[in-house]
């Protein structure tokens, strides 16, 4: 952060940028490539079964697009993200497009599995450049979250705006000591929404007869703290340190009731003393005006 | 039927727990070598020792779920983090339902998660699980000490298959190298006792023993109904002149077996990271890039210049790498510190480089 971006009497307490393994859900979809391309390499390449299960080239094509898919599809399911499945399948398509094109029908039992590492390798790149876009300041006045690889996004949150602190340590942040920590401002940004949907269907009607089809479902929502990594403090690092920090600051820059009655207290007292002054004000004009 | 009524009645079912028995002792030396030695690089592999902790905590919380799961007590809440786990039963249930499900708290960790392996080696040797039936060989007999023999030859016959798996492993096939990533995992968690940022109390190989001591005493009873159980099994395989019971303990002494060898090449790793933690930066990368480097050279070599020999590859491959990273760690250790050098060589090296050092 520049010295002119700073504003009066702020002083930076710490800048930090999310942990290299904060980001392992993406990063797992690369491991998955990484070893499904080598494990394919092997069987048709090196195994006994290079010659039985993989004899023809369409063989091996089918193998590797089914493995990917079904896995994309679990994936997706999992995480509620469908944006996995159509991204394994643009890699299927694209792959299998290529072989197609240049006419590599004859090394497809190179190509795959070599096309395979290059892509995981790649998809690990850009989750390296989308981490390095995140930077988070923390000042002694509010957090600042940058973050964009092309468009630059900026949020600024002030420690009186927080009402709540939310904060979450998988596995492997407890083990390599970093976590996320969500800010929730008074507004309600830092909440997501977990929306669940229940669906039945019944027919009604014989073999015979024209079938009647009815579906009924309902769906709920629950508000859950949940932010993009731009807008919280994404796998910070050391956790516990940045999480007293900023528990710290907000405590110290919200008001206590009894802060508050003071401030009332010393408000009724200006007052006063303002209507004080003015009478005062007004008692020597008519004196002065009663002189003349 | 030779050997004495007395010597078949009464001495002979205890050979095999004996045999166990003694495994089990060596798996807890194993453990506890393992806990000295993460202890001693724990405060520069922190995130490590809280891995080894988390796994062992994982084994620890899924042999107590299973335990209370045998037992029909149901799991209400099952919790499990990098310093502690927490598994609650449905209902509470006493006596020897309560009792077999500690038991499976206490003693579950130390061959729980070495099934796994078992499992696993099912399909890599099958050849490995064979018991010898007295029946099969004229000499055996129901017999104090042809149990004990029967035992330690079906011990030995696992040992032989899995040792001879293990050397001829290939780390290039995909299957070879996760098994071998599945036992490096368990020798890094087989071990219940927890190694914690502050040290609160002495949990040693003692602290496990007094636990297991205090299980057993706690309720004499059952263990006797176990031990009444035993001979049982032990006098219907006699009948039916079928080993089962030899079988039965032969199992925990497999399992017994492939702890120890996870043990061990667990420590042999935890060592590797000690001795490699005394080089300077960057010369402590070089054992590791070796391990990777000389395997695959070795394995290339073989590929292209000696096809013939097939036999060979796996095991002089991997030995290439275990000696090549030995001997590069050991030169490293004496070109680039203070390791191995006689009084004479650093006196020669203060005289050259000034007395500061």
């Amino acid at each position: 952060m520049d010295q002119d971006e700073l504003i009066g009497n702020e002083k930076v307490k710490k800048i930090l940028s999310p942990h290299p393994l904060s980001f392992m859900n993406y990063q797992s979809l690369c491991i998955f490539l990484i070893i499904w391309g080598t494990v394919l390499g092997w069987l048709v390449n090196f195994s006994e079964y290079k010659e039985t299960l993989f004899s023809e080239w369409f063989l091996t094509i089918i193998a590797w697009a089914l493995v990917i898919l079904v896995v994309g599809v679990f994936a997706s399911l999992l995480t509620i993200r469908w944006s996995i499945f159509f991204m394994y399948a643009g890699i299927v398509g694209s792959g299998v497009g290529l072989i197609f094109w240049q006419g590599w029908q004859d090394s497809t039992n190179i190509f795959i599995p070599i096309y395979t590492v290059l892509l995981s390798i790649f998809g690990f790149l850009l989750v390296e450049l989308f981490r390095r876009s995140h930077k988070y300041i923390i000042s002694n006045q509010r957090i600042v979250f940058r973050g964009g690889v092309v468009t630059k996004e900026e949020r600024t949150l002030r420690y009186d705006k927080i009402s709540d602190v939310n904060s979450k340590q998988g596995i492997m942040g407890q083990i390599f000591g970093f976590g996320t920590i969500i800010p929730i401002s008074q507004s309600g940004f830092g909440l997501g929404a977990d929306t669940s949907f229940a669906a039945g269907g019944v027919s009604v009607g014989g073999k015979k007869g024209g079938g009647l089809l009815g579906l009924f479902g309902g769906g709920r929502e629950v508000q859950t703290p949940r932010s993009r990594s731009y807008y919280e403090l994404h796998g910070v690092h050391p956790y516990k340190e940045v999480k007293k920090i900023v528990e710290e600051m907000v405590q110290t820059s919200v008001i206590t009731p009894y802060q508050q009655e003071q401030v009332e207290f010393q408000k009724e007292q200006v007052d006063i003393q303002k209507q004080m002054r003015d009478l005062l004000k007004m008692q020597s004009e008519k004196e002065k005006d009663d002189e003349k | 039927m030779e050997g004495s009524a007395i010597d078949i009645v009464i001495f002979a079912p205890i050979a095999p727990i004996l045999g166990v028995l003694l495994f089990w002792f060596i798996q807890l030396l194993f453990v506890e070598s393992q806990k000295y030695l993460i202890s001693k690089i724990s405060k520069k592999h922190e995130p490590l020792c809280r891995f080894t902790n988390f796994l062992g905590i994982l084994f620890q919380s899924i042999c107590h779920a299973l335990g209370f799961t045998v037992t029909r007590h149901g799991i209400s809440e099952f919790y499990v983090s990098v310093h502690y786990g927490k598994v609650k039963p449905k209902k509470q249930k006493k006596g020897i339902f309560e009792w077999t499900a500690n038991a499976f708290l206490f003693i579950g960790p130390f061959f729980i998660p070495a099934l796994l392996i078992l499992l696993c080696l099912l399909v890599f040797t099958p050849d490995a699980f064979k018991v010898v039936t007295p029946s099969e060989l004229l000499h055996l007999k129901y017999t104090f000490a042809e149990q004990f023999i029967t035992f330690g030859t079906s011990i030995f016959n696992f040992a032989g298959s899995f040792f001879g798996f293990l050397v001829n492993i290939d780390l290039l096939n995909p299957g070879h190298f996760g098994f071998f990533v599945l036992l490096i995992f368990l020798g890094m968690g087989i071990r219940p006792s927890y190694i914690g940022e502050k040290v609160r109390k002495k949990v040693n190989m003692t602290y496990d023993l007094q636990n297991i001591w205090g299980h057993i005493r706690n309720q004499p009873l059952y263990v006797i109904l176990l031990f009444l159980l035993s001979y049982i099994i032990f006098y219907i395989s006699l009948v039916f002149n079928q080993n089962w019971y030899v079988f039965l303990f032969s199992v925990f002494g497999w399992l017994s077996i492939i702890s120890i060898v996870a043990l061990l090449i667990a420590d042999l790793i935890v060592i590797l990271i000690k001795t490699t933690d005394e080089l300077p930066k960057l010369w402590n990368v070089i054992p590791y890039l070796n391990m990777f480097i000389s395997y695959i050279i070795a394995r290339g070599i073989f590929f292209t210049v000696y096809p013939f020999a097939e036999e060979f590859t796996n095991i002089v491959s991997l030995f290439v790498m275990i000696f090549s990273t030995i001997l590069i760690t050991l030169a490293l250790l004496k070109f680039k510190t203070n390791k191995f050098k006689t009084k004479i060589t650093m006196k020669k090296l203060i005289k050259k480089e000034g007395k500061k050092r």
